[in-house]
């Protein structure tokens, strides 16, 4: 794991005698949820619930006696919609009035509470166990299809009375989070002390009531709600892409169901600070949904002659079509992201009785929803310009949910953003559940934080505030511009000299630096051929970086053997080539620093000598730097420092 | 101690007639304020920082 910025005071050793707490992380989506637990090695590692499934999907199903969660309760949208629970999640903290109700209801529609004012609710039907009452929101009702609410009852009962119940939106979560958790449980053979649970960046303040209360309520002690972006940039902290900088700046692309998330964040040894957000909900999965769902009824139609609309459909029969649709595509668009071959999709009865069997290509799905990346792409280019940046100034570019699963999103991305820019497809760190897999990696780095967080002493309540939302000290000042040296260089005869610099740069603590920050740099300096006069001397700059655009004719093509051209070409050879390089100018002056080698050493004739330099950037903004030189691994003397004073406040 | 960057480099040699150029005592620009995430270890050491008002050094020590 990446070092974190200066160093921690070895936490107080603990006692032996009392085993750490058992805590996890938890992904709760609109959609899907996942649960990581910590390894013996304290890796983040998502787990499978009993059902199988690392990718749990957030539905509730109420059919007769039975209550299904998760998996199990989506087939229950085809017939049982009425009494299916879905997209319960984006409704936590909302009042009754407050949710839209022009959406089209594919399950259980959100009523006004009959009792309590303004609080949204369900209304399901129920078989009714007699003549045992069920219990008030059934929470110890798990999910299992072989296994009625009731079954453990010996004696043998009359048949059971249907019935009606209420649940309210609070009620649903609590319930769904009690099963996430109970799932953890099993896995871990213990019971579970602490949870860190992910939230979307755009969660308001009663939204994060909400669901600390319906966590509690299930039992969980929440040790943090942690943005979604937090959570992610954390496992690139942990397990950076090789050739990763330890300062970089990483784009995280989060693409759900229902949405669309970008932050823009600066990652300085560990410490993240936000650049910039968006977020979007009307592009998502659902968008692909629609269009693969419309390309699939299209070929049934044209296979089995059966009419079909969907996207929207009106016909009851059609309606249905769809959901079995919806639900088939699951799959598909897992077996598309694990392979370019052909993804099928299988539908029994899909309409009037016909099956349905179709398939579709990776190429041909990219082709179908390329729209939906170009609004993607479109959108990350949007923030970063909105904060001064282009895809140039991306060193990462970090992917969270499932639909940033599909390697299309990630080819379309690469097509604007430079070829050094690390993605995890480039990694190769998606395959097979790996480091960079976006399904998981919001679990994971729950688990990570709930790490840290529980390995913090009781008695330190002050640093464990600061983990709260709106502590004081996450506010913090930034580093506008870069600060660096430049090692002057005798300019070669002849020979371009590296821009106007007069010399070797070399960044010292990049602009968007959380402040107070120290770094510590090392590398070797040629001292040249003399005997005499082995100095080594560097000035300190604050300066101005930019992006240089170019535009250059392409190479002129060779003709043809046949010297046939057509029309075309004339076009494309009008068309230009643009490149986009980094520039870097001198701005201030900070200081300038030189000392004589003690411990330089020969090597081919020239004296080489390794130098370390510190740059602490204080609150204030005042800059100190510090070199030494160091032989045979040991730190010489301090050669020289200078401090500036703060710049001004205002 | 704190985690030390080994960057792959040569530095040249100075040019003959170099001297340090004389110190103007500026300051860097005005610091623009941000919102630190507060997540990992590296927040995590920050924040003591923070609260026990200690600099890199005592860190260090
Ligand atoms: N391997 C995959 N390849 C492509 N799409 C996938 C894959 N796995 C899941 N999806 C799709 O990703 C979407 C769910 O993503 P995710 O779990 O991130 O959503 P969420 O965060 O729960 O939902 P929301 O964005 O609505 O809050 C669904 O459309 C699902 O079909
Ligand atoms: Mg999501």
């Amino acid at each position: 794991m990446a070092l974190p910025n200066g160093t921690v005071p070895e936490p107080p050793v603990q006692p032996t005698t009392k085993s750490a707490p058992t805590v996890v992380g938890i992904n709760f989506g609109n959609t899907y949820a996942s649960i990581a637990v910590l390894t013996k090695e304290g890796l983040a590692e998502c787990i499978a619930n009993e059902d199988g499934e690392r990718q749990i999907a957030c539905a509730v199903s109420f059919h007769g006696e039975e209550t299904y969660i998760g998996n199990q309760a989506k087939p229950q949208l085809v017939k049982n919609a009425q009494n299916t629970i879905i997209n319960f999640r984006n409704l936590l903290g909302k009042k009754f009035s407050e949710i839209p109700k022009d959406q089209p209801v594919t399950s259980a529609p959100v009523i006004q509470h009959p009792d309590q004012p303004d609080v949204p609710a369900y209304k399901v039907s129920i078989l009714q166990p007699a003549p045992t009452p069920i219990p008030t929101p059934s929470l110890s009702v798990r999910s299992s299809t072989n296994t009625p609410a009731a079954s453990a009852l010996a004696t043998p009962r009359s048949e059971p009375i249907p019935a009606e119940r209420i649940l309210t939106v609070a009620e649903v979560n609590t319930m769904f989070l009690k099963s996430l958790v109970q799932s953890a449980q099993d896995f871990l053979g213990r019971s579970v002390d602490g949870a860190v649970i992910a939230v979307p960046t755009e969660f308001d303040d009663n939204a994060r009531a909400a669901l600390e209360a319906a966590a509690e309520d299930a039992g969980i002690k929440v040790l943090q709600l942690l943005d979604e972006a937090a959570a992610a940039s954390l496992v690139s902290v942990y397990g950076p892409s090789e050739g990763l900088h330890l300062d970089r700046t990483s784009l995280v692309v989060d693409v759900g169901q229902s949405s669309l998330s970008l932050s823009v964040l600066s990652i300085r040894h560990g410490l993240i600070s936000s650049i910039a957000t968006s977020h979007d909900p009307t592009v998502g999965g659902e968008q692909i949904d629609e269009k693969l769902i419309k390309f699939f009824a299209k070929e049934f139609t044209k296979k089995t002659k059966t009419p079909l609309t969907v996207c929207p459909a009106t016909d009851p029969v059609d309606k249905r079509a769809e959901a079995k649709l919806r639900i088939a595509i699951e799959h598909t668009k897992r077996t598309l992201s694990a392979s370019p071959g052909a993804a099928t999709c299988s539908v029994e009865s899909l309409k009037d009785g016909v099956d349905f069997t179709g398939s579709i290509n990776r190429m041909r799905f990219d082709m179908e929803v390329r729209t939906v990346y170009a609004k993607i792409i479109s959108a990350a280019h949007d923030l970063l310009a909105s904060a001064d940046h282009e895809p140039l100034h991306v060193d990462e570019i970090i992917y969270v949910g499932g639909t940033a699963s599909l390697p299309g999103l990630d080819e379309s991305f690469l097509v604007i953003f430079p070829d050094s820019v690390m993605t995890p497809f480039t990694a190769g760190t998606v395959v097979g559940g790996g480091e960079g897999d976006p399904t998981t990696i919001l679990a994971r780095g729950c688990a990570l934080q709930a790490k840290v967080l529980s390995e913090i002493p009781e008695e330190e309540t002050k640093i464990k505030e600061a983990f709260k939302k709106g502590n004081g000290y996450t506010k913090e000042s930034t580093a506008t511009k870069s600060i660096g040296l430049i090692f002057p260089e005798e300019p070669v005869d002849g020979a371009e000299t590296k821009g106007d610099l007069g010399g070797q740069w070399v960044v010292g603590v990049p602009k968007d630096t959380p402040v107070p920050y120290r770094r510590v740099i090392q590398f070797e300096a040629d001292l040249g051929e003399s005997e005499e006069n082995k100095k080594v001397g560097f000035e300190v700059w604050e300066v101005k970086e930019g992006v240089k655009v170019e535009k250059h004719k392409p190479p002129k093509v060779e003709d043809d053997d046949d010297g046939e051209k057509d029309a075309d070409d004339e076009e494309e050879e009008e068309e230009e080539i643009e490149t986009r390089e980094k520039t870097v100018e001198k701005e201030t002056l900070l200081g300038s620093l030189s000392f004589t080698s003690l411990h330089a050493t020969k090597e081919k004739g020239r004296w080489k000598t390794r130098v370390e330099i510190q740059f602490i950037v204080g609150r204030d903004g005042h800059v100190s730097v510090k070199a030494w030189e160091v032989s045979r691994g040991k730190k010489g003397e301090l050669a020289v420092d200078f401090r500036t004073p703060a710049p001004p406040t205002h | 101690m704190a985690s030390v960057i080994h960057l792959p480099l040569l530095t040249p040699p100075l040019p003959k007639d170099w001297s340090p150029l004389e110190s103007s005592a500026k300051s860097i620009s005005k610091l623009s304020q941000r919102v630190l995430l507060p997540v990992g270890p590296a927040y995590l050491a920050h924040v003591r920082r923070t609260v026990n008002n200690r600099t890199f050094e005592d860190d260090d020590r």
